[in-house]
């Protein structure tokens, strides 16, 4: 090996590098938006830059407000110490995005190796990600707090203040960016060749649960005594008295950051350019010896194991035993790739953990709250919120992702003589039969626990049933609209139009039967009617109404499918 | 047992393929040639029913692909060039569910599951994951779906590409003895060293058109030279010159 380690030229080479690889991106970017000469990618771009506009207009207002609100009622607030928490908080943003970018860039990026066998040093190459990283974090800083900034540049009659703040961004995430490339360059030793996305989704629902857990323990707004909080737990936010230490960097970009707020600009400057010194000296260092341990072999992946199909697992096939062999095929290859790839098989877990979350660790308020109600419809109504919610998150990622499943291996069906019709058929019953039985499940729970009536518990249970199947056959039809085969990754399998019209219809369904219950529960008081009578009629509309709309879905996602060309 | 009339395909103002027009017999093994973009995988798309023609029709075995896609496929065997098949399903699971899309009877299915996999060396490995597949080796459980349920007409895109020397010859006599049984084998090719020993007839396509079809001697006579080799007389017809690759590779150097 002709290359010798020396110490700066790594990091100057990353950063050209680093610079070279963001034009690139910035041309893919524009090249599949504005320059696409697709209609509908144009539409969506003008829309999200509209939508982004709209955003930073009412920040902007509200940062206003803010500053009024400020001025006529004084509070005194260590400027310092809640700027450094901020930081503090943001290093943890910055720790995850950078821990999955770094794993992307090395797991699953297809340039790396194109990259490594260009004439350039290896350590260029590994500070380039980083620097591409660091610019991204940068611009997302400046997305979400650029219009904040530069109202307080108005305000205050500052125009430097964005252009200090900017700095703060740009430097700040420095050295998390440099630490995390070297912690993933270690971590990607131990993760086998191939299970890259599926680790990336484990930090992914880690994150997720582990927001929504801190949401409920320190979130002010569950402080209510009617919610079960956890008793250990302080009533307010916690301080992090270490966040605004002059020995740590968030420290440092709170001082300078408060600094540049209060026009004193030598104390800005002095803070800024000791991070600035010390973001410089970890790239340089990072660098390096990013470039020792990739030439010590750490960069490669452990080989990947051979994956075996379990005897268990075969025995599927006398599950479906009523449907046809092409639709039981097309059941079965589905709940096999759904339950062995962990990217799909969170959306099956994850539901249910948000809901032990949202529900189980309120669970006896709830409960005493619930049965305060007594016998009758509206108890048994209430009881299935938590099967509604299920529905509602499992209709639409096992239902929409559906047909977009198969992926780029369609054309083993598409050239199979089967009808379109056939496999919309077959996608209903593999994404309806495992959504209505754990909705069944969470229903027929939850109408135990609260008691409302055996006869009004039943009818909530066969109406929550028949409404997941025909909800989540809808969202077939929807998913079957905008399939998209050019993705294996779950998260992208979801056109976002799908996923918005697919909420809105939910929604309307939901709201409707909800709706129509209750106007069965008023008539009967009202005319007199036996109450089982109409809130039968009505639940009888409610699902005739969802299987309708469910088959307009289907009509038209087969039209989709029968016009598509698979090549 | 395969004929295309005037089969076009055009994507907006761009002709993939046009007016082509091919007779192949039961029993051949026919080769279809051209360079990269000439139209081979969207003509062979086009007979396997995935994609629509713009005008002209095929038919495969009588039945007209277009009019009536779901018969005409279930005499269809397809191996796509670089099949992506289901890389969470085991090969012996892919194999089973390929078998139950074309309405091959359960035991049957099995039976002809358990040959395949001897046959392509693979019954060690049936039980892995996909994802642990080289491409090669998904090439072979590609043309074992393609097998099983014993088509009339076999299509395949670059059959070849992937496969070590044992298996591309493996391969081929596979291919051979299956148009012993009075079967097509339809396929593309960039190997013109392997079309010039397997096939029975050949055609030539080039930007979308057909350029040649015929016996090797048949194409020799179109071209004038007696003795030429398969990779001259494509060479020719496909307007490939090579003086003007040195050319280029001259200017590289300077």
């Amino acid at each position: 090996m002709a290359w010798r380690a020396r110490p700066g030229r790594g990091g100057l080479e990353g950063l050209e590098l680093g610079l070279l690889l963001w034009r690139v991106q910035l041309q893919m970017f524009i090249n599949q938006t504005v320059r696409s000469r697709q209609a509908g990618r144009i539409a969506a771009s003008i829309t999200g830059a509209a939508v982004i506009l709209l955003a930073w207009s009412w920040e902007g207002f509200i940062t206003w407000l803010g500053v009024q609100a400020s001025h006529r009622v004084p509070v005194r607030v260590d400027t310092v110490h809640v700027l450094s928490v901020a930081f503090l908080v943001y290093t943890g943003v910055l720790v995850f995005s950078s821990l999955v970018f770094s794993l992307n860039a090395l797991l699953l990026n297809p340039d790396l190796d194109m990259l490594l066998a260009a004439p350039r040093p290896v350590e260029s190459v590994l500070a380039s990600r980083m620097v591409v990283q660091i610019l991204r974090l940068f611009l997302l800083s400046l997305l979400f707090t650029g219009p904040a900034l530069m109202m307080l540049a108005v305000v205050n009659q500052n125009p430097l203040i964005p252009f200090a703040f900017a700095m703060l961004f740009l430097l700040y995430p420095v050295f998390v960016v440099v630490i995390i490339s070297l912690i993933s360059l270690l971590l990607v030793r131990i993760i086998p060749v191939g299970r890259g996305r599926e680790v990336l989704t484990l930090f992914g629902i880690a994150l997720a649960i582990g927001i929504n857990l801190a949401n409920f323990l320190l979130n002010p707004a569950l402080r209510d005594p009617g919610f079960g909080r956890h008793p250990s737990v302080a009533p307010s936010l916690p301080d992090i008295p270490a966040a605004s230490s002059s020995w740590i960097p968030s420290g440092w970009a709170g001082r300078s950051a408060a600094a540049v707020l209060s026009g004193d600009w030598v104390t800005a400057g002095q803070w800024l350019l000791l991070l600035l010194a010390a973001s410089a000296a970890i790239f340089a260092v990072g660098s390096l010896l990013s470039g020792r341990l990739y030439m010590a072999g750490w960069i490669h992946a452990v080989p990947p194991r051979r994956r075996h199909a379990t005897p268990r697992v075969r025995r599927l096939r006398g599950a479906v035993p009523l449907l046809s062999p092409v639709l039981t095929a097309v059941v079965i290859k589905d709940w096999r790739m759904r339950t062995r790839d962990l990217a799909q098989l969170v959306r099956f877990v994850m539901p249910v953990v948000f809901l032990f979350i949202i529900f189980g660790l309120r669970f006896p308020r709830l409960l005493d709250a619930v049965r305060s109600l007594g016998d009758g419809p509206p108890a048994a109504m209430i009881g299935l919120i938590p099967a509604w919610i299920l529905l509602f998150s499992l209709s639409i990622s096992l239902g929409l992702s559906a047909v977009s499943l198969e992926g780029k291996s369609i054309w083993v069906y598409a050239a199979s003589p089967n009808s379109t019709l056939r496999l919309l058929q077959a996608k209903c019953w593999s994404s309806a039969l495992p959504v209505a039985s754990l909705v069944a499940v969470a229903a027929l729970a939850a109408e135990i626990i609260i008691r409302p009536g055996w006869l009004w518990a039943v009818t909530a249970v066969v109406l929550a049933i028949a409404e997941a199947a025909a909800v989540t056959t809808l969202m077939v039809g929807i998913g079957a609209v905008f399939a998209r085969f050019d993705w294996t990754d779950a998260r992208r399998m979801m056109h976002p139009a799908g996923i918005f019209i697919g909420m809105g219809l939910f929604s309307i369904v939901s709201g409707v039967s909800a709706l129509l219950l209750g106007i069965s529960i008023a008539l009967a008081a009202v005319t007199r009617f036996p109450l089982f009578t109409t809130w039968l009629a009505a639940m009888t509309i409610s699902v005739g109404g969802a299987v309708a709309i469910a088959a307009l879905g289907i009509l038209f996602g087969n039209q989709r499918l029968r016009g598509l060309e698979v090549g | 047992m395969l004929s295309t009339r005037l089969l076009t395909k055009r994507y907006g103002s761009l002709t993939a393929v046009e007016d082509l027009d091919l007779e192949v017999g039961a029993g051949e093994l026919f080769g279809f040639l051209g360079p990269n973009g000439a139209g081979k995988t969207t003509t062979i798309k086009m007979l396997v029913g995935l994609l629509r023609p713009t005008s002209g029709n095929a038919r495969v075995a009588g039945v007209d692909i277009t009019a009536e896609p779901e018969q005409a496929k279930a005499l269809i065997g397809y191996v796509p060039d670089a099949a992506t098949l289901y890389d969470k399903l085991s090969a012996r699971e892919f194999l089973e569910f390929s078998g139950d899309l074309y309405h091959v009877e359960r035991r049957l299915r099995d039976r002809r599951i358990a040959a395949l996999l001897k046959l392509f060396d693979l019954q060690d490995r049936g039980d892995d994951f996909l994802s642990g597949y080289s491409r090669g080796m998904r090439q072979k459980v590609s043309l074992a779906s393609a097998l099983l349920h014993d088509p009339q007409v076999l299509f395949l895109d670059e059959p070849t590409v992937g496969l070590d020397p044992q298996s591309a010859r493996q391969m081929k006599d596979i291919l051979q003895d299956f148009c012993r049984e009075g079967k097509t084998v339809f396929f593309s090719t960039h190997i013109l060293e392997i079309a010039e020993r397997m096939c029975t007839r050949l055609a030539i396509i080039n930007h979308g058109r057909l350029v040649a079809m015929g016996s090797l001697q048949d194409l020799r006579h179109m071209v004038g030279q007696d003795g030429q080799s398969l990779e001259q007389i494509f060479l020719e017809l496909t307007g490939s010159r090579e003086e003007d690759v040195s050319g280029v590779l001259r200017g590289l150097e300077s």
